[in-house]
């Protein structure tokens, strides 16, 4: 029994304590560093942050160079795609024109009108709003975080927390600013909860991400009268989001599963929300 | 001009695992997902270098490797590279431990190393307060387990390769 405890501890020994012949570290050495860095990271101090905004910016850069050749070859797949179907696409293209047209002059009353409903609220409009433009430069959607990283950061005033859209419509929000970069959390995300608002119906509820293309809706009340087709919208009840930003509208009642209104896969480029309101009073 | 290359060439096919180990942290792909298939390529390539020969992968390049993945895709630094080291640690452990080297054995003994790396790994995002998919971590380590014949089978040719 001594011998084989014996013969444990000369095996675990030289397993994690010696260094190897071609080893520079050891390994336990390395694991304790592991650790010390988990600790760090919980710690938010500027040396440390300004270090960490620095290492993950460079690491940003070389992945972006690496990934080079497989976004070539996408591209070069897609613009072959895009030939293929180009036909298609152009027929597609016209008809919705026809709709849209239609639908231009009945946008412009309903816009006159909620803007005069606002201010008769009394309620909190923007009066200017910054949008910052920014190209995704990485979007290495892991299976446990979906997130982009964006090649704006702290050098464009982009703070943790301000909303990101795609066009208008919102896809997520800013999670970590580095120097010139910055990771965009999609509503996708498991981690992800937005406050929204269902219209219609009113209804207040979470926007919960669940790691795939479809969120879903929480903490509806009892009798809500949400239907399919439903449109959703940010609620700006946190005070973070200014409300009013459309999301997607709802896919399905029983699992109040919700179809976003951008493709979160297809994303170029992002816009960022630098909001500035004032009370209206 | 015929030694230069041959240099380069035998230092290329040694610091291949090293390379290949860096590649696949820097363009994100460390975890290959289709499906319901979520193969963890970093597991198996330090499990497998480590196992048969660790000279040619450093510790060193381990961490580095992880501390890149968990940058990319947004983890809290150094719960990727614990979970590597880990791997690597129990292949170590191994190594000392078996004389004959079959894919069996290699295979069998992934388990425990899966085991005990994805364990760390999810305790340490409990610790940073993220939330994941278990049933992912589990799918993941499943596949990964499943897939690694294919690649002992690859590795070990360029072994081989390494040897003449």
């Amino acid at each position: 029994m001594n011998t084989s405890r014996g013969d444990f501890g000369i095996a675990f020994r030289s397993a994690l304590l010696q260094k190897g012949t071609q080893q520079r570290f050891s390994l336990i050495a390395l694991v304790f560093l592991s650790i010390l860095l988990i600790f760090l990271e919980t710690i938010e101090l500027k040396p440390l942050n300004y270090l960490r905004s620095f290492a993950k910016d460079v690491i940003y850069r070389g992945s972006l160079i690496i990934s080079y050749p497989s976004k070539a070859t996408k591209y070069i797949f897609s613009e072959i795609n895009d030939h293929i179907s180009l036909l298609d696409d152009y027929e597609a293209i016209k008809n919705e024109n026809i709709k849209l047209k239609n639908e231009v002059s009945e946008n412009s009353y309903l816009t006159l009108e909620n803007n005069q409903l606002k201010k008769l609220l009394d309620d909190q409009i923007i009066l200017s709003s910054n949008i910052v433009s920014a190209r995704v430069m990485l979007d290495k959607k892991s299976p446990y975080l979906n997130s982009l990283i964006i090649n704006h950061g702290g050098n464009k005033d982009i703070k943790n927390g301000m909303a990101v859209l795609d066009g208008k419509n919102f896809i997520g929000r800013i999670v970590d600013v580095n120097f010139f970069s910055s990771r965009v959390l999609l509503v996708t995300d498991l981690n992800s909860k937005i406050p929204v608002i269902i219209e219609p119906s009113g209804n207040h509820a979470i926007l919960a991400g669940h790691g795939n293309n479809e969120p879903t809706l929480q903490y509806l009340p009892k009798n809500h009268t949400i239907k399919k087709g439903d449109k959703i919208f940010t609620s700006g009840k946190e005070g973070i989001f200014s409300p009013g930003t459309p999301i997607g509208e709802v896919l399905n009642i029983n699992e109040k599963k919700v179809l976003l209104l951008s493709e979160i896969n297809q994303i170029t480029f992002v816009n960022i929300k630098i909001k500035k309101s004032i009370k209206n009073k | 001009m015929v030694i230069v290359l041959k240099s380069l060439s035998y230092n290329l096919v040694n610091k291949f695992p090293a390379l290949l180990l860096l590649f696949v942290s820097l363009s994100g792909s460390s975890i290959i997902d289709f499906k319901i298939i979520s193969i963890n390529i970093l597991y198996i390539v330090v499990y497998f270098w480590i196992l048969r020969k660790p000279d040619s992968l450093g510790y060193g390049f381990i961490f580095l490797a992880g501390i890149i993945t968990d940058v990319v895709h947004g983890f809290p630094i150094g719960s990727n590279p614990l979970s590597l080291l880990i791997v690597a640690g129990v292949a170590s452990y191994i190594r000392v431990l078996t004389v004959r080297i079959t894919l069996i054995n290699d295979w069998l003994s992934f388990i425990p190393a899966l085991l005990i790396s994805n364990l760390t790994y999810f305790l340490t995002l409990i610790f940073s307060d993220y939330s994941i998919s278990y049933l992912y971590l589990f799918q993941s380590s499943i596949s990964t387990f499943l897939f690694y014949p294919v690649l002992w089978v690859i590795f070990s040719g360029i072994i081989s390769l390494m040897r003449s």
